[in-house]
């Protein structure tokens, strides 16, 4: 299979158009089966995957426009395989748990349409090739949004769209000049991200060029002050939506920092360490006050994520293995726990129609299996060693503290704020008496919702148990890509805050 | 020896999950007897390896696998059976045997009773891999655990509404548990840092590599983690300012509060510092800190309990106030002492919790020791241990405390820290005095409980069976000093008292022993013969600052509770909504609202056209002539 991830890229879309002629009825189960056969592709991707080495793997590349450098390039490394194989898991999973009734046909089209995309974005090693799937998985989201969203749905999604849009296009022209750059030094065109991370861009241009990229990453992560689409998109999106969102399409933006920013700019990701610094401890201090305020559980989780995507964003700024690689877990671990938290909540709208938590109180008594589901889910929101959420919080902070102590002590406030409005949501659901008359006669977990939690949780445990064959071959790649900082970087700060521990080793 | 190891460790986790999947089903109650006994396999395990240790010398130290390994950073599962932590899992293993034989009647008629068993164990199997631990990782691995657990265990009865601070001052179960629970996060942040900075001075978290490393490091990293270490110990033991939950956590079914907020859990931090005590040793600032707000902690929990008539707020005070005494030792250096006053403690202490959780069985919850009264002739079993556990706490020989807290108030002498000393000794007289107006007030006098219809009857008789071996220890742990100071110290640091001290010792005990003995008696007048209250003393200042905590539970809810829920609130509705998001509309509607006033433009009338083609050319040309002058 050496097109594999050509296969992992448009098995889905191509389903996804013959899925036009399933019969409606028979539309969820056969979403379901292609969604699986792609979870079990991008599980054989991994089995296949040398682990012991840095570089991209099963790479495919065959020329598009010739003239202007553009060709389909594709691979994979440490740093993308997780995020490939976590996006086909929650495709498959968020299906799988899907309730929506209505034109349920569209909704798996479009959802295999929307994993092509991503894919593809995280599989991508050609800046149009990625600038492409990037832009086109607006489409599909907008779409889930604005159709199956509630009341608010056309203002969110088109909130969604336009702003993020916006921010796509001023990293295009960084792209287009980081490309006609290329062509002034070499002569030739090129897109390939490999030959980009070989350009050395003086300071000044570094700086120009980094910005433009940080808008595009920044309003998908979405960093503070840039965030406030993203509470009305899960507001408004359905649950498969919002699972959607929250554990795949914003890792897009911080996986993006990684692929483009830091190797390519290295001198200026050094530079901007500060203020991304500061706008991360705001997103994780300022947004966890704001998750405590909220009266809807979907928001509490909506909020929640962008101070969780705050200790990301600090992760990669890190500079060193710990941090970064930590990151890149931390990406999965909070793709897992949001979307099962994205979940949960849509458990219990479908019940009650509600989202407002003072309808709700002592939701335990009625439903165990629901709230142990969810307790499980709150502790590694929280950052409960030997849960999912402990290693990459941990590895954050840890790395992050080289660079400053303070930082990080204000960083590490997250494992309290994020307690105080976690704690909060739980005692107003799930503690206390029954108030709501109604809420007794709440029927627990059904089979299908069990089943679509069990995976989840075997993995919120396992990887919290032994993360080791996830965070090897990440850590590979991550190492390897610092040591290249290292060596590329042409300023003496940057020179000494990366640190590259393999450079170190291999010496010896 | 490998195998004991992992059985000790194993045992309670195998226990938790087996009570775990019955968690959902009605009360059975093999499901506790099974329990207990997978936790006394646990205990025997735990004592064949202190008895392989204490005759071998030698450790037992296991790796089992690979936790977290990125670049030069790695982590295993390491578990190490020494001197330090063989002793602590043979008293968390044998106060948790009882207490889950304890469960099986005091929790009989609860329908979560398995559910109990599974969090009881669990807590257990968190608390071992918290003195287990080869490496500062794992046992924040523990630290964590442990804080869940209780987290489980005070919300233990979530289901209770929440009401107002006058009539309950924990206001609810599960409120307790949130508070705990995020008091503990506070100081966690502490101990991360602390793991942070040993880690990137050292290079590791292993315990021996990192002591191995002490004297390359700068005295400023070292007090650096010493202090940051010890903001951690704060938490878990509830010292003073973080000290409020400990006390609200009495929410919890008893039995709970016996084991982890008493005997076991609240320790933790104090076993931090014995275990890190090559870091603390060389700190000599933040030890004296340490032994200063240990002191500190002892005196003021001690003053509270003075007046309170909750039975078992009485009894968690004095945990606190207990604690602050092992803090006190452990700063003082005296590491063995704190040690041997930890388990000593535990002992007579767990004791105290379960007889009056049989006191509390028998009043049906009612927990106002001015509701009682008389309840001797009932309740002849659990008055004896209760009386006996606080003969043991109040340090009169020969029980177990009069040993262990008398070492230490003589190494506050001996450390020449005469302030410490007096105020140690003051709370040891306030130590008899609270626990005997507390005896006195429940078993002897009027039989107060007789006007609110309460029939009290004594305990199960297993219960008190299985109570028994605690009874033992009180009395006799107090005698195995001198081996246990032999045993400890092939892995802690000796402590011995000066030439001076060693001729006053007879006379400091002394002096001891009268300000205890006094502070019975004078419990015995006011209290033995029947309630006695006076409105005068009830209204006085001191009472009102001693009854209300000194109002700290107040303050903290003034000027942190409420002011971050309302920032919280202002943040979201203000900020974020006003400012942030509406500057974002703002601009799309500029555009949205630019883009229509232009579209006026478009008439589609050619004058028109011609007189903005006009106006265009007139301003190029200005701005031509312009840029021309001023280039």
């Amino acid at each position: 299979m050496s097109f594999i991830l050509s296969i992992l890229i448009f098995f889905p879309v191509v389903a996804g158009i013959l899925g036009f002629i399933v019969e409606k009825g028979s539309a969820r189960v056969y979403g379901i089966s292609i969604a699986a056969i792609e979870f079990i592709l991008s599980l054989w991707l991994w089995m296949n995957f040398d682990s012991t080495s840095a570089s991209m793997q099963f790479v495919e590349f065959f020329p598009i426009v010739k003239d202007f450098g553009i060709n389909y390039y594709v691979g994979v490394d440490g740093i993308s395989l997780f995020l490939v194989v976590m996006t086909t898991l929650m495709t498959l999973i968020g299906m799988t748990s899907m309730t929506i009734k209505t034109e349920i046909k569209n909704m798996v089209v479009t959802l295999l349409f929307l994993e092509m995309t991503m894919v593809g974005v995280f599989l991508a090693l050609d800046a149009i090739v990625f600038y492409f799937f990037w832009e086109l998985s607006l489409v599909p989201m907008l779409y889930i949004i604005g159709a199956w969203g509630g009341p608010l749905r056309v203002y969110a999604s088109i909130k969604f769209f336009l702003y993020t849009f916006t921010g796509s296009l001023i990293m295009l022209v960084g792209m287009l000049f980081v490309a006609y750059s290329f062509y002034s030094i070499t002569g030739v065109w090129s897109f390939a991200l490999t030959d980009w991370y070989a350009l050395k861009f003086d300071l000044n241009y570094q700086f120009w060029l980094f910005l433009a990229f940080f808008v595009g990453f920044a309003i998908k992560v979405p960093m503070f002050p840039f965030h406030t689409w993203l509470p009305y998109a899960h507001g408004q999106a359905p649950t498969i939506g919002s699972v959607i969102l929250a554990a795949v399409l914003l890792k897009m933006g911080t996986y993006g920092f990684v692929r483009f920013s830091l190797p390519m700019f290295p001198d200026a990701s050094v530079m901007m360490i500060l203020p991304i610094a500061i706008i991360s401890i705001i997103m994780i201090i300022y947004t966890a006050m704001v998750a405590y305020a909220q009266e809807d559980m979907k928001q509490v989780i909506a909020y929640s994520s962008v101070s969780h995507m705050g200790i990301i964003m600090l992760g990669i700024f890190a500079m060193n293995s710990q941090g970064i690689t930590g990151s890149i877990f931390q990406m999965l671990s909070h793709g897992i726990v949001s979307g099962a938290l994205f979940m949960l909540v849509g458990v219990i709208y479908d019940r009650t129609h509600t989202k407002i938590m003072s309808n709700f109180g002592g939701l335990a008594t009625i439903m165990p299996k629901y709230a142990l589901v969810f307790g499980i889910m709150l502790m590694a929101s929280v950052g409960l060693p030997l849960t999912i959420g402990f290693v990459g919080e941990f590895l954050v902070l840890i790395g992050f503290y080289k660079v400053s102590p303070i930082l990080t002590i204000l960083a590490g406030t997250s494992i309290i704020v994020g307690a105080i409005y976690m704690l909060s949501v739980y005692k107003k659901s799930f503690f206390g008496e029954v108030t709501n008359e109604e809420n007794k006669k709440l029927k627990d977990l059904n089979a299908k919702e069990l089943w679509s939690f069990i995976p989840l949780v075997a993995i919120v445990i396992w990887l919290g148990i032994y993360p080791k064959p996830v965070l090897t071959p990440i850590d590979n790649s991550v190492q390897a890509m610092l040591s290249f900082m290292k060596e590329k970087a042409i300023t003496p700060e940057a020179k000494n805050m990366i640190i590259a521990t393999q450079a170190a080793k291999e010496a010896k | 020896m490998e195998n004991l190891v992992y059985i000790a460790l194993f045992a309670p986790l195998v226990s938790s999950l087996f009570a775990g999947l019955f968690a959902m089903s009605p009360r059975k109650t093999f499901v506790g007897v099974v329990s207990s006994l997978l936790l006394f396999i646990s205990f025997i395990s735990s004592a064949v390896l202190g008895y392989h240790i204490a005759t071998t010398g030698a450790n037992v130290h296991v790796t089992m696998m690979d936790w977290i390994s990125v670049a030069d950073l790695h982590i295993p599962f390491g578990f190490i059976a020494d001197h330090v932590s063989v002793t602590m899992m043979v008293v968390v293993s044998l106060v948790s045997t009882i207490v889950h034989i304890y469960s099986i009647g005091y929790m009989d008629h609860d329908k979560s009773f398995n559910r109990f068993f599974s969090y009881l164990s669990a807590f257990v199997f968190s608390m071992l891999v918290l003195v287990m631990s080869d490496n500062f990782a794992g046992l924040f691995i523990g630290w964590e655990g442990v804080g869940v657990c209780s987290w489980l265990l005070i919300g233990f009865w979530y289901h209770k509404p929440d009401v107002s601070r006058e009539e309950n001052p924990s206001i609810s179960p599960s409120w307790a548990a949130n508070e705990a629970f995020i008091m503990n996060r506070i100081a966690d942040l502490g101990m991360l840092v602390g793991l942070f900075i040993i880690f990137w001075s050292t290079g590791s978290l292993q315990y021996d590599v990192v002591f191995s490393q002490i004297p390359n490091l700068a005295p400023a990293v070292l007090t650096a983690a010493a202090m940051a270490l010890f903001i951690g110990a704060m938490g878990k033991s509830a010292q003073f300012p973080l000290h409020t939950w400990l006390t609200d956590a009495m929410e919890g079914p008893t039995p709970v509060s016996a084991l982890i907020h008493a005997a076991t859990m609240v320790t933790a931090g104090v076993f931090l510092v014995i275990r890190a005590n090559p870091i603390f040793s060389v700190t000599p600032e933040v030890s004296y800190f340490i032994a200063a707000l240990g002191t500190f902690v002892a005196f003021f929990a001690a003053s509270m309990a003075l007046v309170n008539r909750d039975l078992k707020r009485i009894i968690a005070f004095s945990t606190l106030s207990q604690l602050g005494y092992m803090f006190a030792a452990a700063g003082l250096g005296a590491y063995w002492i704190a040690l041997f006053h930890l388990a000593a403690h535990a002992f007579f202490k767990a004791l105290l919790f379960l007889g009056a959780g049989n006191v509390m069985h028998a009043m049906h919850g009612e927990l106002d020791i001015f509701k009682m009264g008389g309840l001797k002739k009932q309740m002849r079993w659990t008055y004896a241990y209760m009386g006996l556990a606080s003969l043991a706490l109040a340090g009169i020989p020969p029980l177990a405390g009069f040993f262990s807290k008398d070492a230490i108030i003589e190494t506050a002498f001996n450390e020449g820290t005469l302030i410490l000393w007096a105020m140690l000794v003051i709370t040891a007289g306030m130590t008899a005095f609270y626990s005997f107006r507390q005896v006195f007030l429940t078993f002897l006098g009027d039989e107060r409980y007789k006007e609110f219809g309460i029939h009290p009857h004594e305990m199960y008789g297993f219960v008190l069976i299985a109570m028994s071996p605690l009874a033992i220890l009180a009395v006799i742990a107090g005698f195995f000093r001198d081996w246990f100071n032999s045993f400890i110290i092939h892995l802690l640091p000796n402590y011995e008292m000066s030439e001076n001290t060693h001729h006053l010792a007879l006379i400091l005990g002394a002096i001891v022993l009268v300000v205890a003995v006094s502070g019975i008696i004078l419990a015995y007048k006011k209290y033995a013969k029947g309630l006695k209250r006076s409105e005068k003393t009830e209204n006085g200042l001191i009472y009102k600052l001693l009854i209300n905590q000194y109002y700290i539970p107040k303050i903290y809810e003034a000027l942190i509770t409420k002011p971050y829920a309302e920032i919280s609130k202002l943040m979201w509705t203000k900020v974020d909504m006003r400012i942030v998001d509406a500057t974002v509309d703002g601009i799309a509607k500029f555009i949205y609202k630019s883009g229509d006033g232009s579209r006026k433009m478009q008439t589609g009338n050619l004058s028109n056209y011609l007189n903005w083609m006009a106006g265009g050319a007139l301003a190029l040309l200005f701005i031509a002539v312009a840029s021309s002058v001023i280039g």
